[in-house]
C-alpha cells in the first residue's frame, strides 16, 4: 500500500499539468512556484477526493491548502487520511 | 487615492474539461449560484463565461493581501446594471478588502483565442481600515 504523500505525488503527476515531475520535488517545495496553476489545483483536489474517498470541507477550498505536498498531506490528515502504522 | 491592479488569464479548454470530468462537484466548489445561473447549463457555452469568472477571482486574489488566500466562492462576479459585471466580496475576501481600505473594485472580462482574461482595478483609501 502506498503512503499518502506518494499518492499525492501520483495525483499531482496526473492532474497537476506541471512542467516538472512532482516526484522530483521535496515535501515543502512550493507547488505554485513549480508550475501548478490555481485552476489545476482544483482538479488535483477533486482527484484526491476520488483517490481517498473524502470531501474537502469549504474551509480548505483555498490556494494555501495546495501550496506544498506537506500542506496537502496535512489537509488530508485533518480529514482522517493518514499513513497506516508501520 | 491609491490604485491596485490585478489581472489573470485562464485557458477555456481547461475549464471545459473540468466541467466534463467532474460536473457539479467542480462548479459548486469555485462558483456561486448566481455565477452558474449567469453562465447557463450548457457546459460548452458555460466554459468561456466560467473561465472569465475564474480569472476575475484570481485577479482579485492578486490584489488582496492576507495571511491566507480567500476562498474562490467569496469572490463573486455579479451581473449588474446593463449586464455590466461587478464584483461582490463576502466573508474572508470582504474582510481582507476592508482591512486594506479598498473602497471600490472594477472588473473587465474578455475571452477569445481559447483563453479568458480578467482585469480588476481597486481604489484604495490612503487610510487603511483598522481591523476590529
Amino acid at each position: 500500500m502506498s503512503d499518502v504523500k506518494t499518492t499525492v505525488r501520483e495525483v499531482l503527476e496526473t492532474h497537476g499539468r506541471m512542467p516538472v515531475s512532482p516526484s522530483t520535488l521535496g515535501d515543502d517545495d512550493d507547488l505554485y512556484d513549480n508550475g501548478l496553476s490555481s485552476h489545476a489545483s482544483v482538479n488535483v483536489m477533486l482527484a484526491l477526493e476520488d483517490a481517498f474517498d473524502v470531501e474537502f470541507p469549504d474551509a480548505l477550498l483555498r490556494k494555501g491548502t495546495f501550496q506544498t505536498i506537506s500542506a496537502i498531506s496535512e489537509a488530508l490528515a485533518s480529514m482522517g487520511v493518514v499513513d497506516p502504522p508501520s | 487615492m491609491k490604485v491596485l491592479v490585478g489581472t489573470d488569464v485562464q485557458p477555456i479548454d481547461e475549464v471545459a474539461a473540468s466541467i466534463r470530468q467532474y460536473g457539479p462537484r467542480y462548479t459548486r466548489r469555485l462558483y456561486t449560484a448566481h455565477e452558474l445561473e449567469c453562465c447557463g447549463e450548457d457546459p460548452v457555452t458555460a466554459a468561456s463565461g466560467l473561465a472569465a469568472r475564474f480569472a476575475a477571482k484570481e485577479a482579485v486574489l492578486k490584489i488582496l493581501d492576507g495571511p491566507e488566500p480567500a476562498p474562490w466562492t467569496s469572490i463573486e462576479v455579479h451581473r449588474g446594471e446593463n449586464d455590466r459585471p461587478e464584483l461582490v466580496l463576502s466573508t474572508i475576501a470582504a474582510d481582507q478588502a476592508r482591512r486594506q481600505g479598498i473602497r471600490h473594485l472594477s472588473v473587465s472580462l474578455s475571452h477569445g483565442g481559447g483563453v479568458a482574461t480578467a482585469t480588476v482595478v481597486a481604489q484604495v483609501s490612503r487610510r487603511r481600515m483598522v481591523a476590529r
